[in-house]
């Protein structure tokens, strides 16, 4: 294990000196914050129309379990902010994939793999310091915009809006879903890169990764299912599980020899 | 002390190495020769336990090398891969800090400095290694695989590439790390380092056609004759030399010498080089005829060629 923490100083150094791989999180995250403040705050206030005139929005905000004291405006708001919170579980995963892509091909390519392999460092040690140098970063970057976003809520959202956020369903979805998804997502990608000898290959099957979380937010979105508390602490398990699961299978598929002797 | 036994490592239909048996003793450097493909890299693999062999075993210092062996014995090994494998983008110093932490090395700093200055490049120390030239990435590579102190060096063409002034570093650096006891196997191109170099050669084609050291293998090729160089024209003196080996014995003149054959190289010589003085000669040289380790080497390979 004392192996991972150098490999992991490398993987942000050379994050620090190439920053525009960051890039896509950023552009993930601004959306993030701009997209629900913009639907929720900016255009109502714009257009001069409230958000409750919607009769559609009423109905669907419904199944939001918000506090009987808010008002329509503040019910519609709290289910929009809600449902864009899910878009945090999404910044880090489309952030983190293309590092995790190149973790393993790329080293292969960048023909620095062979001499990693040739020190004491163990093969769990190696894919944990990768998927790690990707998902922190990236979970850095999405925490702030999550801070932001809370902060904005709390400022600009109508009043009793950023209390109900405050609820155990949100820190369900920051603290644990969010960062579990990533570390599946990651990891998958990982597995993948270990078993494809091009980076592009890599990246095209890692982007796979996001359909099911797209699909998650979609149905949301539509109101087909409000995901409560206990389910997403089920669902937070369930992948955690999951990723423990892929790390032992991303460690068993590692064929170091394969690696070493067929790619080019 | 790296010891193999039997080493065989098959790709699918194709067999890379095999049959492969030696060892490299402490304070000693073995050259690995061979053309491309020949297996000089995949040996280098497996004994470094990179990858295993399809049949037969290595030992380092006596200890199996196996799954569960593989990282504490990878820790008495410096590998030095065919290409240097630098993180472009991370300095020099940083390069090195990585494996100084994967070695687990509490002194890092002080190990960091010292390989720098070893092999020069202290003032580089702040660049990044994409900025380096191809001779500099190679020493930073270089001062990676000794940064831990390892016992067993593997060096996989460690100076292919490299300019003549720098080979020579690496050449005294090696003699150095011999004198210190470690056992270095080297995979080379090169015929005259693995002369310079190596106490033996291990010649390899797939399987081990020579391991010998390098007087010995060229022993193997020597044609019995000897050279007889003077001063001005050879011709002149084949009358002297007919004097003592006889009319019969094949005299011929190459150049500024005389070449031929001896029954009795030890009591003939000097009746020779007496009759070549009486006869007005100038003798500048006289040598038993050796063949250079490349005739041996292609002499070898081609041997092996027809056996196979």
């Amino acid at each position: 294990m004392g192996h991972i923490r150098p490999l992991l100083g490398k993987e942000f150094l050379d994050l620090a000196r190439n920053k525009t791989t960051l890039v896509p999180v950023a552009i993930v995250t601004v959306l993030s914050l701009t997209l629900p403040f913009g639907i929720a705050i900016a255009i109502p206030a714009i257009t001069g129309h409230a958000l409750g005139e919607d009769s559609d929005l009423v109905r669907v905000s419904q199944i939001a379990s918000a506090a009987p004291s808010l008002s329509d405006d503040g019910r519609i708001q709290l289910f929009l902010f809600q449902q864009f919170l899910m878009m945090f579980l999404i910044t880090p995963v489309t952030g983190a994939m293309a590092l995790a892509s190149h973790a393993i091909v790329g080293e292969k390519q960048a023909r620095t793999l062979e001499p990693l392999l040739a020190t004491p460092l163990g093969t769990f040690e190696l894919l944990t310091a990768k998927v790690l140098g990707a998902l922190l970063p990236t979970m850095t970057i999405s925490g702030m915009g999550l801070a932001l976003y809370l902060g904005g809520i709390a400022i600009f959202a109508a009043p009793g809006v950023g209390g109900a956020m405050a609820s155990m369903r949100t820190l369900l979805l920051v603290a644990l879903v969010s960062p579990a998804s990533a570390l599946v997502s990651l990891q998958a990608a990982i597995l993948i890169s270990s078993r494809v000898n091009d980076a592009r290959t890599a990246q095209q099957f890692g982007v796979l990764i996001i359909i099911p979380l797209a699909g998650l937010m979609v149905a949301q979105f539509s109101g087909s299912i409000w995901l409560s508390s206990a389910a997403l602490a089920a669902i937070g398990i369930g992948l955690l599980i999951a990723w423990l699961v892929l790390t032992f299978v991303s460690v068993a598929l590692f064929d170091r020899e394969t690696i070493l002797t067929r790619w080019r | 002390m790296i010891s193999a036994r039997h080493l065989t490592r098959r790709f699918g239909a194709r067999t890379a190495v095999d049959d492969v048996t030696f060892d490299v003793g402490r304070s000693e450097i073995v050259a690995l020769l061979g053309p491309n493909g020949a297996g000089k890299t995949t040996t280098l693999r497996m004994l470094a336990g990179l990858i295993a062999p399809t049949s037969g075993s290595v030992a380092i210092g006596g200890v199996q090398l196996t799954r569960a062996t593989g990282p504490s014995l990878r820790m008495q090994i410096g590998f030095l891969t065919e290409a240097p494998g630098l993180w472009d983008r991370l300095t020099v110093r940083e390069n090195l800090r990585v494996y100084a932490g994967l070695y687990g090395l509490a002194d890092a700093e002080v190990r960091i400095d010292r390989v720098l200055e070893l092999f020069a490049i202290a003032e580089r120390g702040t660049a990044r290694t994409a900025e380096l030239s191809k001779g500099t990435r190679q020493k930073v590579a270089l001062a990676r695989t000794l940064l831990h102190d390892p016992t067993i060096l593997l060096l996989d063409e460690p100076t292919s590439g490299l300019d003549p002034e720098v080979t020579r570093s690496v050449r005294m650096l090696l003699e150095q790390r011999r004198a210190a006891g470690c056992s270095i196997l080297v995979s080379t191109h090169n015929l005259d380092e693995a002369e310079r170099l190596a106490d033996r050669v291990a010649v390899l084609d797939e399987r081990l056609v020579a391991i010998d050291d390098p007087a010995a293998l060229r022993a193997r090729l020597t044609t019995g004759r000897t050279i007889i160089r003077v001063a001005g024209d050879p011709s002149a003196y084949v009358a002297a030399v007919r004097s003592i080996v006889g009319p019969a014995v094949d005299v011929a003149i190459e150049r500024s010498t005389l070449a031929l054959q001896l029954a009795h190289p030890d009591r003939q010589t000097p009746a020779l080089v007496a009759a070549l003085v009486a006869a007005g000669a100038q003798v500048l040289e006289v040598r038993a005829e050796m063949p250079a380790l490349e005739d041996v080497y292609v002499h070898l390979m081609s041997a092996a060629g027809d056996e196979a």
